[in-house]
């Protein structure tokens, strides 16, 4: 695939993560998405890292399956699928509660371990994940830790959890009614 | 305030202006319409089609508010992102087809008890109604089994059927010696008016696309598309326009359209089914030409805002569940708490429990959100079990009707420059009582069903009623028992917005109830 530009990169149709490539419009699944590079639109690299990172101690398998481009995506369009639409956030203050929130979580990672999130053990990525549930330290700024812990552990299982695939690996028959396109 | 009709007389483009296509309004567009009247719905956001109904938990989240935002406020605020609709259908296109009625005890709380409200009727009053609407739309149940049942005529179709979830849990309640019965669904259980029966696969909250579940775009909405109902999908009602040399006459509403601009269309009749926060968002944006809103002569306009608190209490079990069959709204119904209201100390009003709701593995409601302290490498293992022991019931109290619990408008404007609605909420004490009891006799209902562990989940908003309230006392309520905003000839609510008390029963039965009540009333005026 082209590599490609961040001008280049629409907002979401709703459906999966239409992009455009050479002028063309792909529609992708994050899992997709994460493996062509597309370009974040909304979060830097550094919280895009540790959005995978915090959402694979969470959900394993989350990162691959495309959490951040899903989550990246998502914060660009009008009628978002985010479940923070549930939980009492305005869709136009949705980027900043994830930009500030894992500028916090990043920011914990480096208090408690004195490394970057991709650079911890799985054991480490643990303690940081219980330790931004349990509310994290004094340094934390931007939605209680407890609650962005809620927020992109319910995004982590959307993604893992959410399509055909993830469902029917649990052990659970997915029964559609309309077969969701890539990837829900 | 945006401002305030010039009042310039003009000929009424429409018979009826109808705000909203939702259940109420769809209602009244359809049934004015075969009386012969021109009526055009404004519906703030989108199309939708039934093919577009996919099955997700994602895609779920399409269907709900979208529009301008809602603030909330107080330690129980109301879920509007949840509970809140957004375009054709709206709630109601994603709402679970939990039909039950209103007891007769529900609609004089006030005389009987000094709390909350009453209604200008009675459930008398309203049974016709409920009679008529189940038949026309087709409820499922089994009127014998539900020993609480107000009088009615018996439900059309046979009850949906029970299965290992419903099964298990029952077992709980015959062990403590309470009572269950199928939940009285507007889904079919058998082929029905040319749609299907429901295939049980848990989707409810995505939409029906087979038309099982009986959701507007193929009830009442598609009937007033038949009937040449006109329909403007993106049109955003800022405000109804009074006119100005005789204040108790609305001429028309404003509105904007997906583009940003604005138009005014007349009509003989205004009827504001935009659900319970917007609907009163549009009257407050109202003004009478002294600068008092639309409705709000007696001071309650917006007062008496209302959510069913509700838990949901989960359990392993090691007998198989099949969580993922059944309707999302669930399978069986217990109403053994709900006549006496005052049975339990510190607490006040009724509750049911909604039992063995089909339930995902991921999604708000789903069993992966239930446990939010599994995470990791634990959390496969947990969802593996889940998959095929999990049970849970759904527990939906009384709410109070506290004036303090209101709708506002705020200081912030939506993208066309319309203050967006401000809202506060607060349980009480009596609240968290009745909480606190149905919590704990959940724990020992899923104990005594042989649930090797129990859990709660928090307490959650579900419904949202009330802010502009019907009453007999102008002074008290904002609209007759029709709907008609008092001080007003031709202004009209419908929707939940009007309820004075809650209950603790889904609202789409007694909504609908009421909607073909008013619509009678105004198909009677031709």
């Amino acid at each position: 695939m082209n590599k490609l530009s961040r001008r280049d990169f629409i907002a979401s149709t709703g459906i999966g993560l239409t992009c455009w490539v050479s002028g063309v419009g792909v529609l992708l699944s994050p899992q997709q998405a994460q493996a062509a590079a597309i370009p974040l639109e909304t979060l830097t690299d550094t919280q895009a890292t540790t959005l995978g990172a915090l959402g694979n101690a969470l959900v394993p398998g989350a990162r691959n399956a495309g959490l951040v481009q899903y989550v990246d995506n998502q914060l660009g369009v009008d009628n978002t699928l985010l479940i923070l639409k549930y939980l009492g956030v305005d869709n136009a203050a949705m980027p900043g509660f994830y930009r500030t929130a894992l500028d916090s979580a990043y920011g914990h990672c480096q208090n408690l371990f004195q490394t970057t999130p991709l650079k911890l053990t799985a054991a480490q990525a643990h303690r940081w994940a219980g330790s931004i549930a349990g509310g994290a330290d004094s340094s934390w700024r931007g939605p209680p830790a407890g609650f962005f812990f809620f927020v992109v552990r319910a995004d982590a299982c959307d993604v893992v959890f959410g399509s055909r695939q993830g469902t029917e690996d649990i052990g659970a028959p997915f029964m559609a009614h309309i077969e969701p396109t890539e990837p829900w | 305030m945006v401002g305030v009709s010039n009042g310039t007389a003009s000929t009424p483009a429409y018979d009826t202006i109808v705000v909203g296509s939702g259940a109420s309004g769809s209602i009244v567009a359809a049934a004015l319409a075969a009386a012969g009247q021109s009526v055009l719905i404004l519906e703030a956001g989108p199309r939708r089609e039934l093919a577009e109904l996919t099955s997700s938990q994602l895609f779920a989240r399409r269907l709900k508010w979208s529009g301008a935002p809602v603030e909330e406020e107080g330690n129980h605020t109301i879920g509007h992102g949840f509970n809140a609709g957004f375009g054709a259908g709206g709630s109601a296109l994603h709402h679970y087809g939990v039909w039950p009625r209103l007891h007769s005890n529900d609609f004089d709380v006030l005389s009987k008890h000094g709390k909350n409200l009453d209604w200008p009727i009675g459930y008398e009053d309203l049974r016709p109604y409920y009679d008529a609407v189940q038949s026309d739309v087709g409820l499922s149940g089994d009127a014998e089994a539900e020993i609480w049942r107000p009088q009615g005529a018996p439900y059309p179709l046979p009850p949906l059927p029970v299965f290992k979830q419903g099964k298990v849990i029952d077992r709980g309640f015959r062990a403590m010696g309470l009572s269950t019965a199928p939940i009285p669904m507007a889904i079919n259980s058998i082929p029905n008016n040319g749609a299907p029966g429901c295939t049980y696969d848990g989707w409810c909250d995505a939409g029906c696309p087979i038309g099982a579940l009986k959701n507007p775009l193929v009830t009442h909405l598609a009937r007033a598309q038949k009937l040449g109902v006109d329909i403007r999908y993106d049109a955003q009602v800022s405000r109804v326009l009074m006119s100005s040399d005789a204040q108790r006459v609305a001429k028309g509403v404003e509105y904007f359209d997906s583009h940003g601009a604005k138009h005014t269309v007349n009509a003989a009749t205004v009827v504001i089914a935009a659900f319970a926060v917007q609907s009163v968002r549009i009257l407050l944006n109202s003004q009478y030409a002294d600068g008092v809103a639309v409705g709000d002569r007696g001071a309650k306009l917006g007062r008496y805002l209302m959510t069913h608190p509700g838990c949901t209490v989960f359990g392993l079990f090691k007998d198989p569940t099949d969580p993922h069959l059944g309707p999302t709204g669930g399978q069986l119904i217990c109403h053994d708490h709900y006549d006496d209201k005052t049975a339990i100390k510190d607490s006040f009003g009724s509750y049911q429990w909604l039992i063995a709701n089909a339930v995902k593995p991921n999604g708000l409601l789903g069993y992966a959100n239930s446990r939010p302290d599994i995470f990791g490498a634990e959390l496969k293992p947990f969802m593996q079990r889940a998959a095929k022991h999990i049970g849970n019931m759904l527990y939906v109290g009384e709410d109070s009707s506290s004036a303090e619990n209101r709708i506002l408008l705020s200081d912030r404007r939506d993208k066309f420059g319309v203050p967006i609605a401000r809202t506060i909420h607060n349980a009480g004490p009596e609240q968290d009582a009745q909480l606190a009891f149905a919590m704990a006799e959940g724990k020992q209902i899923f104990r005594a069903a042989g649930a090797t562990e129990v859990w709660t989940g928090p307490r959650a908003p579900i419904h949202i009623m009330g802010g502009a309230v019907m009453g007999s006392d102008p002074e008290l309520s904002v609209t007759n028992d029709l709907g008609k905003v008092h001080h007003t000839d031709n202004l009209y609510v419908v929707g939940p917005s009007t309820f004075p008390t809650s209950g603790a029963v889904n609202p789409t039965f007694t909504v609908s109830a009421l909607a073909y009540r008013t619509a009678e009333h105004l198909a009677s005026k031709n």
